[in-house]
């Protein structure tokens, strides 16, 4: 019994020779549907922020400047690459490409940010309003945010108008500090 | 009559004064509100009426009435009924009374609540700390809703957990929290006579850090389930399921067919890979590193597969609430068709050569051993059980997504020991090709994969929903809220239980032996503590300079 066992395990191991892949002296392709690093088409994107109202690990963030100017960061360094923000993009600027070795010293490397110029509407100096249905409301994504983009924080605010006092808030934003400090 | 009106009837006769309310909102699930003097007696009722005991919930209710909730929550496995029993306690005096010394698994769920809500169990055996860190200051209850997410208490120094006493004439062996044979932080204490265990203390919950409380102030609902995937490294799909089916009971939402047909495939896929998984880590637990190799080897195939399918080779992020994310296609279907069959060729190798391995049977033959009436008692669930001869599967208990439709059988061996756990995996696994089959055989062609929820999940609606996890049975309850996301989300990892049970195993053992008997539970200490694992690629073997590493990443 105990040698029977032993030539079958013989005939196991043989059977399927070396299996170890060359990786990474050797490129291991993915296969094509792979959620890789996400790349964001400025030319596509509309700005309306609903990858960062969907992102679980809080990746994307948006900042409002004033009314045309939306600074929008994508920080790679927590991203969970799940595509969810592919998914929901509306405009399909979002794509997930096949990059997966990201390893890097330098945290610039994996950040993306762009600066949309957002129209202002000539007649009732909102852009949105007239629709029922648009990308806007279905995010349900109110019109300025005020994530810190300095501190990659997210500071789950939102406000229809510009509110300066808290745009001010949002750039003295501290992390929250140890108890009894 | 049906057997839930059966049981709620049995119960309200018996306890006309406690019970003051029974909410029955679907065919399968009852929630009876209770006094707390009669928590004791009403739990006794329903484990003698033939319930399992699942996992206790408590939650903050302060906001609206003063009181801190507790749910007791069970499974009547025969007739496919969940039931919570609520209760609460006034927030200025929150005592009741402990289930522990007839229900010994409810221990760590009632010594979770002692930690995080501050409340009181009179009667509790052994009312230690369990999850918060030893330096946590006393008097803040993280889950209350008036403590923030982000708090960050000061650290101290000179506090430790104090062990249990240890047996006369006994030695105490550590074992963790940094330990070859355990893959992630606990600490076991072995109280050994010579090379015998004669008992053994537990303190784990080291890399706990407060899902729950994220995604109860943070996320929305449709952000969780990949939470809900990182909870385990392994078994990630499971909990993204059960959190989706508790939702969608929950919020009475109805999914597609195919959408259901489809996670049962993922589910059974990830079933697959975890056993292969396990067999090479037990066989490496017992120092036969052939298995190790060569099951991982069978096993790496379905991880390219899982690429192939979701975009990933694990969190595959398939199934959010409402469906699923990504569809399965011919070509798809043709290729886990394929993959199936060669792990199947493969897995009987395997098993051909291990099955009459000597050395193996020495090794776990009588090991860990506990009778079926200890581990009904203690709870067990999953391989554990089922290798202790107790005939429960959630899949065919309480049947979800398309598990109705599969024709399947559970394997149950009485050998008590570690070699059942052994069998009843290799097995299952032969089982999960099977459904594999039969479910891309049966799915329906079309229909959406995702449904899109038409209206706002109510408020304040309760759902209990379970999985079969390849380590057991995963249960998820749901308090709905306001603001787009759970009031209270409670995750019980089949780990929860099954760890509980170790210190029985362990007993009279060998200390050589507690690896394996460890190992045989499958232990998952992340989903234990509700945390984050991590998949790892493996790196270079030769020592390259940081630029030559980047210039090397970035080449391709």
């Amino acid at each position: 019994m105990w040698l029977s066992s032993k030539i079958k395990q013989v005939l196991m191991a043989l059977k399927p020779g070396v299996v170890t892949l060359k990786y990474p002296y050797e490129p291991h392709p993915v296969p094509p549907d792979f959620r890789g690093q996400p790349y964001w088409d400025h030319h596509k994107c509309v700005g309306c922020g609903g990858c960062a109202a969907h992102c679980p690990a809080r990746t994307i963030m948006v900042r409002d400047l004033c009314q045309e100017v939306r600074v929008m960061l994508y920080d790679g360094s927590r991203c969970t690459y799940c595509g969810r923000c592919s998914d929901v993009c509306p405009e399909d600027a979002i794509t997930m490409t096949d990059k997966f070795e990201l390893a890097t010293g330098d945290k610039r490397d994996v950040t993306q940010s762009m600066e949309l110029f957002m129209a202002t509407c000539k007649r009732c100096g909102r852009c949105y309003e007239h629709e029922t249905v648009n990308a806007i409301d279905r995010m349900s994504l109110k019109g300025f945010r005020y994530d810190n983009l300095e501190m990659r924080a997210v500071i789950p605010v939102s406000t229809e108008h510009l509110d300066t006092a808290l745009l001010e808030k949002t750039e003295k934003y501290k992390r929250p500090e140890k108890l009894g400090e | 009559m049906p057997r839930i009106e059966e049981v709620t009837q049995q119960l309200s006769n018996k306890f006309k004064d406690g019970i003051t309310g029974i909410d029955q909102p679907g065919a399968t699930q009852f929630f009876a509100d209770i006094k707390k003097e009669k928590v004791k007696d009403i739990c006794n009722e329903i484990i003698k009426m033939g319930g399992r005991y699942l996992v206790s919930i408590g939650y903050d209710n302060i906001a609206r009435d003063q009181t801190l909730g507790m749910i007791h929550t069970f499974a009547f496995d025969r007739d496919n009924i969940f039931c919570g029993i609520r209760t609460s306690v006034p927030e200025q005096n929150p005592v009741m009374d402990s289930i522990t010394p007839d229900i010994p698994n409810a221990g760590w769920s009632e010594r979770e609540y002692i930690d995080h809500l501050g409340m009181k169990f009179s009667g509790h055996p052994k009312p230690k700390r369990l999850i918060l860190s030893d330096d946590w200051p006393e008097g803040l209850y993280p889950l209350r809703k008036s403590v923030p997410w982000n708090i960050q208490p000061p650290s101290a120094e000179g506090v430790a957990y104090q062990l249990d006493e240890c047996p006369e004439g006994c030695t105490v062996v550590p074992v963790g929290p940094y330990h070859p044979t355990l893959h992630e932080p606990a600490h076991f204490a072995l109280y050994v006579d010579g090379e015998t265990i004669k008992g053994c203390d537990y303190r784990g919950f080291m890399v706990h850090r407060g899902i729950e409380k994220l995604c109860q102030t943070q996320l929305t609902y449709n952000e969780i389930p990949f939470v809900a995937e990182r909870i385990c490294g392994i078994c990630g799909s499971v909990h993204a399921t059960s959190y989706a089916q508790s939702v969608e009971t929950a919020g009475n939402i109805k999914i597609s067919r195919r959408a259901e047909y489809i996670r049962t495939i993922m589910l059974e896929i990830e079933r697959v890979h975890s056993h292969l998984l396990w067999l090479g880590v037990a066989g490496h637990l017992i120092g036969f590193n052939t298995v190790f190799m060569h099951s991982w080897r069978v096993r790496e195939p379905v991880m390219w597969l899982g690429e192939r399918m979701t975009g990933n080779r694990k969190t595959y992020g398939m199934i959010v609430v409402g469906g699923v994310r990504r569809d399965i296609t011919p070509e798809i279907k043709q290729d886990i068709l394929n993959v199936m069959k060669k792990i199947e060729e493969e897995l009987i190798v395997i098993k051909n050569a291990i099955v009459g391995d000597t050395s193996i049977h020495k090794r776990t033959k009588n090991v860990g051993r506990i009778t079926k009436e200890d581990a009904i008692k203690w709870s067990l669930v999953g391989p554990v059980a089922r290798a202790r001869g107790v005939d429960i599967d959630v899949r065919r208990d309480h049947p979800y997504a398309a598990y109705d439709d599969m024709q399947f059988s559970v394997p149950v061996v009485d050998t008590c020991d570690v070699w059942g756990t052994v069998l009843v995996r290799v097995l299952e696994t032969f089982e999960s090709i099977h459904i594999i089959r039969q479910a891309l055989d049966k799915m329906p062609d079309d229909g959406p994969i995702l449904t899109e929820l038409a209206e706002p999940i109510a408020p304040f609606k309760h759902a209990i929903a379970g999985v079969e996890a390849p380590r057991g049975e995963v249960v998820h309850y749901i308090i709905t809220g306001e603001e787009n996301r759970p009031e209270r989300w409670r995750v019980r990892a089949p780990t929860y239980p099954n760890l509980q049970g170790v210190p029985l195993m362990l007993l009279n053992n060998e200390l050589a032996d507690a690896p394996i008997i460890i190992g045989s539970i499958d232990p998952c200490f992340s989903c234990t503590e509700r945390v984050q694992v991590v998949d790892i690629r493996s790196g270079g073997v030769k020592v390259l300079s940081k630029a030559e590493l980047e210039a090397f990443a970035k080449k391709k």
